[in-house]
């Protein structure tokens, strides 16, 4: 499905959505592991952190809205094809900004959200001591499931799992065409507003 | 891939053999030619002149490989290519034997019976096919030209070196030779002047003179080596040769063909170099090379650059000296000629030509100008030049008993020899004393760094370390032998140098030079390079951009 169709379906969901009235509203803070789809990602920079804030909304029944803010930067080398020689070191930065639809069930005291939408994406590899480098941007889906369990008043222990692809449409000598997407683990907090 | 040297070579058992002539042009099959395995046996100017059996003809022609068949049996006949200028050379060869005109100014010739040598009309150049499979230069037009001609500039060293070329051991040279009065190969007279060029050599103090004997038609004869042996690259040679053979018409050849312009003033050239040489110790090994039955064909060059090739030896560039003596007008200038794959040495012989002779040169690119001691280098994918007073030659003693050397023009004479000395000197390159050691060692590999959106060319250019050098300058062009500019800054500590203001679609050559203590820098090493034969994707090229050179280090 092209990013079009994507926005499409997605304003649709918004749409039967909106009329519902917002029953809670809490935020997450949240850091963990990111392991990319593409194996040149993880050669050159190997596993990074991610870091993610997000703003849950739940609506009406089961059905709730969050958007946020993502962020993946890592420090790797350049790959050398033949002799090695020299270093290059080499940084990434992947910027997200997420809005997705989520399912909220209970299962005793755990509270789970699964969902999807769409995230959009703006990434930078820039080569540290050579004036080359390269920006994108890129919509693409978003799939998670998170987790929380109350802890301490409002506040409640935080996880998740997201997984996006990503298919850039750009690549190099390592990669025809490069997918920034892959799976994260993240584990924080979440704090209830209301 | 750009640089590279093809080698032709042919299957081990073959038929009968046909002389065939592939056309070059548009649309020419090199790459069809190199899978083919096609025996190519003279490259000129617009055709090749190749063997074929009947498999490879219907090889060729199978692969649509446009060509046509000059003569069968040809493995059996001794075969020549003969410089016809005009309608009526190509007559009168036709006359003496079997000619076919293969592109105009050139024909191949042969005889049903005797040798084609001596039935070649007098005054008409020729050159026996190769022996063996030629080596044909295939490099894409970027790996060769040249950078912006720039002031040449003059080595006080080897300034002084050609400073000691004298007039009077030239004429010396000269008058002893002529005074053979004939030095025809196969005649006794010329062996004696073999001798005598010998004990020439051997009276200089050099490393190594020897004859080199050689069989040609029904006779032997020998090239006259000597060698002074570098001291830093004692395997990578530079060459200055002429031939001390002589001839005249075929009435008079055996008994009188004085031959002073063409060509004892080539090898009292050799000789004057040779004893200028053997007083300084050199980083690259120098050969001085009389070569003989030139006038037959080319047997004695042909003989000694098969060998050389066969032998893999290395032999950075050939300096032919070939008539240099006779001036039709004031002030004279000598034209070079060479092959395309040669013309970084023509480039640098206009160079020294200004700075050492001084005399004026003139570059020509001839792949067909085959006719001297030059082409069987050519043919084993040396460089190599020629150099000779004009062309079309304008002397009226050409080949005739009346070459003597009173119609020698001393002063464009010996402005010649400079020039010639100053770039074999530039090329062998002196050792100054007290300055560091030469570099050695040098070796430039392309690495190519890659990340998820974009890849970077860089050229690891390393070397040994020299211990009298504080720091190394390297040196870099986008001409083989032309034109280098220093890449670093300060000197570079350390063995390696990692150039990342590279292209991917360009050749780059590099040379070093060490640093002392005190700031003297020592001679350049030998080069090395690389050719963009790793091409990253489009996508890259767009991207890439580079800072000025001295990041990535």
């Amino acid at each position: 499905m092209n990013a079009g169709r994507r926005v499409a379906v997605f304003l649709v969901v918004l749409s039967l959505s909106a009329p519902a009235r917002a029953q809670e509203l809490s935020v997450s803070l949240a850091a963990g592991s990111f392991r990319a789809s593409e194996e040149a990602y993880r050669e050159i920079y190997g596993p990074s952190v991610p870091f993610s804030a997000d703003v849950w909304l739940k609506l009406k029944g089961h059905l709730g809205l969050a958007a946020g803010f993502g962020r993946i930067g890592d420090e790797g080398r350049a790959v050398p094809i033949g002799e090695d020689g020299a270093e290059y070191p080499v940084k990434f930065l992947r910027t997200s900004i997420p809005v997705v639809v989520f399912y909220q069930l209970y299962l005793k005291a755990v509270d789970i959200r699964i969902g999807a939408g769409l995230c959009a994406h703006h990434y930078e590899e820039t080569w540290e001591t050579v004036d080359l480098g390269f920006k994108g941007n890129k919509l693409s889906s978003r799939f998670f499931a998170a987790a929380s369990v109350a802890l301490l008043g409002r506040l409640s222990l935080f996880g998740s799992a997201t997984y996006d692809t990503i298919p850039t449409g750009a690549g190099s000598l390592l990669v025809t065409e490069v997918n920034l997407g892959g799976v994260q683990i993240l584990g924080g907090i979440s704090f209830r507003i209301f | 891939m750009c640089g590279l040297l093809l080698l032709f070579s042919f299957p081990a058992s073959r038929g009968p053999l046909s002389l065939i002539r592939i056309p070059k042009g548009a649309g020419f099959p090199s790459g069809v030619l190199s899978r083919l395995q096609v025996d190519v046996r003279q490259e000129l100017e617009s055709c090749l002149l190749a063997l074929a059996d009947r498999e490879d003809i219907a090889l060729l022609r199978r692969n649509g490989v446009r060509f046509s068949v000059l003569a069968r049996n040809a493995a059996k006949r001794e075969i020549l290519v003969v410089r016809t200028d005009s309608q009526a050379a190509l007559a009168a060869l036709r006359l003496a034997g079997q000619a076919i005109a293969v592109e105009p100014g050139t024909a191949v010739f042969w005889t049903e019976t005797g040798s084609p040598s001596e039935a070649v009309p007098a005054g008409l150049p020729r050159k026996v096919l190769s022996s063996r499979t030629v080596r044909l230069d295939l490099r894409p037009a970027a790996c060769s030209g040249r950078p912006a001609p720039q002031a040449a500039a003059q080595d006080p060293l080897v300034d002084m070196i050609v400073d000691l070329v004298a007039t009077s051991n030239l004429i010396s040279t000269v008058q002893s030779l002529q005074d053979f009065q004939t030095r025809y190969a196969s005649t006794t007279n010329c062996e004696a002047a073999g001798e005598s060029l010998l004990s020439a050599f051997s009276a200089l103090g050099l490393d190594d003179v020897h004859f080199e004997p050689f069989a040609f038609s029904s006779y032997t004869s020998r090239n006259v080596v000597a060698e002074k042996t570098g001291q830093t690259y004692p395997d990578d040679i530079v060459i200055i040769c002429a031939h001390y053979d002589s001839t005249s018409p075929a009435a008079t050849r055996q008994t009188l063909a004085p031959g002073a312009d063409d060509n004892a003033s080539g090898t009292a050239a050799v000789l004057e170099a040779a004893r200028i040489l053997a007083l300084y110790p050199l980083d690259f090994t120098v050969r001085f090379i009389a070569f003989s039955a030139e006038e037959w064909g080319l047997f004695g060059s042909r003989a000694y650059a098969t060998a050389a090739g066969l032998a893999g030896e290395r032999i950075l560039g050939v300096i032919n000296l070939d008539m240099i003596a006779f001036a039709d007008a004031m002030p004279e200038d000598l034209q070079i000629i060479v092959n395309p794959a040669s013309g970084w040495l023509a480039d640098r012989f206009l160079d020294a030509a200004s700075a050492y002779g001084p005399v004026d040169a003139t570059k020509t690119v001839d792949a067909s100008f085959v006719y001297s001691d030059h082409g069987p280098f050519w043919d084993n994918g040396y460089p190599a030049l020629l150099a000779i007073e004009d062309d079309p030659l304008t002397t009226p003693y050409y080949h005739q008993t009346s070459d003597t050397l009173d119609k020698c023009q001393m002063d464009f004479f010996t402005s010649a020899v400079r020039a010639s000395l100053g770039l074999l000197a530039e090329l062998a390159q002196p050792i100054r004393e007290g300055y560091p050691r030469t570099p050695v060692g040098l070796s430039a590999t392309p690495v190519i760094y890659s990340v998820l959106f974009s890849a970077l060319k860089v050229v690891r250019v390393t070397w040994s370390a020299q211990a009298d050098a504080a720091g190394y300058n390297v040196y870099r062009t986008n001409f083989s032998h032309l034109g280098y500019v220093k890449v670093n800054g300060s000197p570079v500590i350390g063995t390696m140098y990692s150039d990342a203001d590279v292209r991917t679609d360009m050749p780059y050559y590099y040379v070093v030079t060490a640093v002392g203590a005190t700031g003297l820098e020592s001679n350049r090493s030998k080069e090395a390079g690389v050719v963009p034969d790793v091409s990253p994707t489009t996508a890259v090229h767009r991207t890439l951009s580079f800072r000025p050179p001295g990041v990535g280090r």
